[in-house]
């Protein structure tokens, strides 16, 4: 029989102190919920370590207590019970940005960047997400789902793969079932307010993000055409390169670098602007006159997968057996 | 005395081991520490116990030494509502944990889970007497090496990679080697990899390109779900399950760093579906590759079969969801979400149709 009384705890979210100079036993078990006494003995029991100091024990779980779940602890002969509220000035999950920005985007569109304010719950993440039409009904087969989601090391960046054998001609998904997205129809991306955080807690609503579907791009970016501002010598001023259309973001801000006429590599901030068709560059040290190169990685795509080098459903026969592009693309500016 | 008993015992034992290990010349560099495993994503095992684990968050491939666990008999394993289980085992929600891989030690038939919580601390439970237990991580023989981007060396690449991400999809051992498939968030394409075990400062990574022509004429460049290291008549071969779900055949010396590879298509199973799992098991001489499927039940292909065919499927399969290729059949077992083997039979995790999730052995009359 367990005595109902409280003893000396204290909770937080990564351990369970017991201070009390009068130890008996020094096992502590606990259990997810609220667990009547009877049923304790065929309950599973939480794994944790059990850590005893001087007038101290310390049960420390193995992945932190969530929030708003109760827990039953059995110490010493006695039960007891707590749970960990949310905290009143808690920051919720909530989706901070999302790539494209464009509300406008080509039917071929290959790849959603969701970007969360914090860390989130990465398993079961595509039961959170759909995309619905116009007239509200949920869309099948829209995602690649993967086994395990292409989640930053954060784990605040998702990738979403629209589904390539469907918007990849010839494929048997796009045969079957043609497309994802149909042209001038319009369409919402949605984040259920059910996904949580890395500490189990919902974001407090939808986040829907509403587009229309355009023309089918299948056009290699070129680089030819973007057009770079110019800068005084001495400033920092943004070096900005014009795209004539949006581009990728996971392919390319970190794939680009600007070589000054020794070679060596201009040092700054880069970003993307006006919906990812305008790629900008902050130096950290201001602009000396010099002749500069921008060289821009192959694998920089468009929102359709295509990139400097080739198409996303290029035709067989157009294939190197090469499977880097050597060839290099850069811009060149000076500044005077 | 009987403390001392012990003690002596324990000693002469460690001794032992201490001398087992020294003399395995794949243990050597090994070393005893907190390998920093951020995840678990898959898992395969090599030779003496040896158990490889992906790790995508640090991009990184991790050899643990589990020898030191015993033999076992899990032939009668059965454990029920796995997925509760293991959410009150770590004192949270169903919702926040994944099962992200099962694997069998072949040497002792110990079964290995790995799980992701949500909280980023990855686990690894063994089961033992038909009980889940955990495998600490922190204080393990260990041997790791980082997943090099082969991609930008090759190309002499000085820019700062901090989008990317590369998940790995697979990875098996064979030979000496450590191959993985897997997919980045930049580019969809389905890369393969080669890395030399043990592992050496200055390791060969490849990073190697395939496609296939079973879709008509445009590239498919997808990648690769799940494969397995394997002989076909006599030489070795990769036989690869791709997303969707043509199964393609590589002979491995054809594979060179840096080439695009056309693999032979020898069966699709069916659009709408994507291979799971994929293990080969040789009983009373006959073998089979078994295949979890996400959407098809598990599939049974004999290798008899599977070497006699020689064509390469190179036209769209027209029937709406209709299977071609090396035959198969259809075992009774459907919603298997992790699948290897056991002895001379296999071991599933399967949902069942009343919601049950069930780690529990497979009938091996079904590949006698």
């Amino acid at each position: 029989m367990f005595a109902q009384t409280s003893l000396e705890f204290i909770f937080n979210e990564n351990q369970i102190t017991i201070s009390n100079s009068e130890v008996i036993t020094e096992n502590i078990l606990v259990f997810k919920g609220e667990i009547p006494e009877d049923q304790l003995p065929v309950t599973t029991s939480i794994l944790g370590k059990i850590v005893k100091k001087e007038k101290e024990i310390h049960f420390i779980p193995i992945v932190p207590f969530g929030w708003n779940q109760k827990y039953t602890v059995l110490y010493n002969h006695t039960i007891t019970h707590f749970s960990l509220p949310v905290p009143e000035n808690y920051e919720f999950l909530s989706v901070s940005k999302i790539y494209p920005t464009s509300s406008r985007l080509p039917s071929n569109l290959l790849k959603w960047y969701i970007r969360f304010s914090k860390p989130i719950n990465t398993a079961h993440i595509y039961d959170h997400i759909k995309f619905v039409n116009a007239s509200g009904d949920t869309l099948s087969r829209v995602v690649l789902r993967l086994e395990n989601a292409l989640i930053s090391d954060n784990a605040t960046l998702l990738t979403l793969w629209i589904e390539p054998g469907r918007q990849k001609r010839d494929l048997i998904p796009n045969k079957q079932l043609g497309p994802v997205f149909n042209n001038q129809e319009n369409y919402s991306l949605i984040i259920s307010k059910n996904i949580k955080d890395n500490k189990g807690v919902s974001m407090q609503k939808d986040f829907i993000h509403p587009f229309l579907i355009t023309d089918t791009d299948r056009v290699k970016l070129a680089i030819n055409t973007w057009e770079i501002n110019s800068i005084e010598a001495n400033s920092r001023g943004n070096l900005l390169i014009k795209c004539d259309e949006p581009i990728d973001y996971g392919s390319s801000l970190n794939n680009i670098t600007i070589l000054n006429s020794n070679d060596q590599e201009v040092t700054g901030t880069w970003d993307l602007l006006n919906q990812e068709k305008v790629i900008a560059f902050k130096p950290k040290e201001p602009w000396k006159k010099d002749s500069y190169e921008v060289h821009f990685d192959a694998g920089i795509e468009d929102l359709a997968g295509n990139n400097l080098y080739r198409l996303f459903d290029n035709e067989l026969h157009t294939i190197s057996d090469k499977e880097i592009p050597i060839e290099s693309y850069k811009l060149e500016f000076i500044i005077k | 005395m009987k403390t001392l008993i012990t003690f002596i015992i324990s000693l002469i034992l460690s001794f032992f081991v201490s001398k087992a290990q020294a003399n395995s010349s794949l243990k050597a560099n090994f070393k005893t520490g907190d390998p920093g495993i951020t995840s678990i994503h898959k898992m395969t095992f090599g030779p003496e116990g040896i158990l490889f684990i992906g790790d995508s968050n640090t991009a990184q491939i991790i050899a643990i030494d589990l020898s030191a666990h015993p033999k076992v008999d899990n032939s009668k394993v059965k454990l029920d509502q796995l997925d509760k289980l293991i959410s009150d085992m770590m004192g949270t929600t169903i919702d926040q944990i994944q099962i992200t891989d099962m694997v069998v030690n072949p040497e002792n038939n110990n079964i290995y889970l790995s799980i992701n919580h949500s909280s980023g601390v990855p686990i690894l439970l063994r089961v033992v007497d038909n009980v889940l237990k955990q495998v600490p991580l922190d204080n393990v023989s260990h041997s790791k090496t980082a997943l090099q981007n082969a991609v930008s060396e090759e190309a002499k690449d000085r820019r700062g990679r901090k989008l990317r991400k590369w998940a790995v999809a697979d990875l098996k051992y064979t030979e000496g080697k450590i191959l993985l498939s897997g997919l980045s968030n930049q580019e969809f394409a389905s890369t393969f990899r080669s890395i030399d075990f043990p592992f050496s400062d200055k390791q060969a990574s490849s990073s190697l390109e395939i496609y296939h022509a079973a879709h008509g004429k445009y590239e498919t460049h997808a990648p690769i779900k799940t494969f397995i290291p394997t002989k076909i008549n006599g030489d070795s071969h990769i036989v690869a399950g791709y997303t969707c779900t043509p199964l393609v055949v590589f002979p491995m010396n054809e594979i060179k760093p840096g080439k695009h590879h056309k693999g032979r298509t020898v069966a699709e199973l069916g659009s709408g579906n994507s291979p799971v799992d994929m293990i080969e098991i040789e009983n009373e001489g006959n073998r089979y590759l078994l295949i979890a499927n996400s959407n098809r039940p598990l599939m049974k292909m004999d290798f008899k079969d599977l070497a006699a065919y020689k064509d390469s499927l190179t036209t769209p399969v027209t029937k709406k969801g209709a299977a071609e290729g090396v035959d198969y059949v259809n075992l009774p077992y459907v919603n298997v979400q992790q699948l290897d083997k056991l002895g001379d039979g296999f071991i599933i995790i399967q949902r069942e149709s009343n919601g049950n999730l069930a780690l529990k052995t497979g009938n091996s009359w079904w590949v006698k």
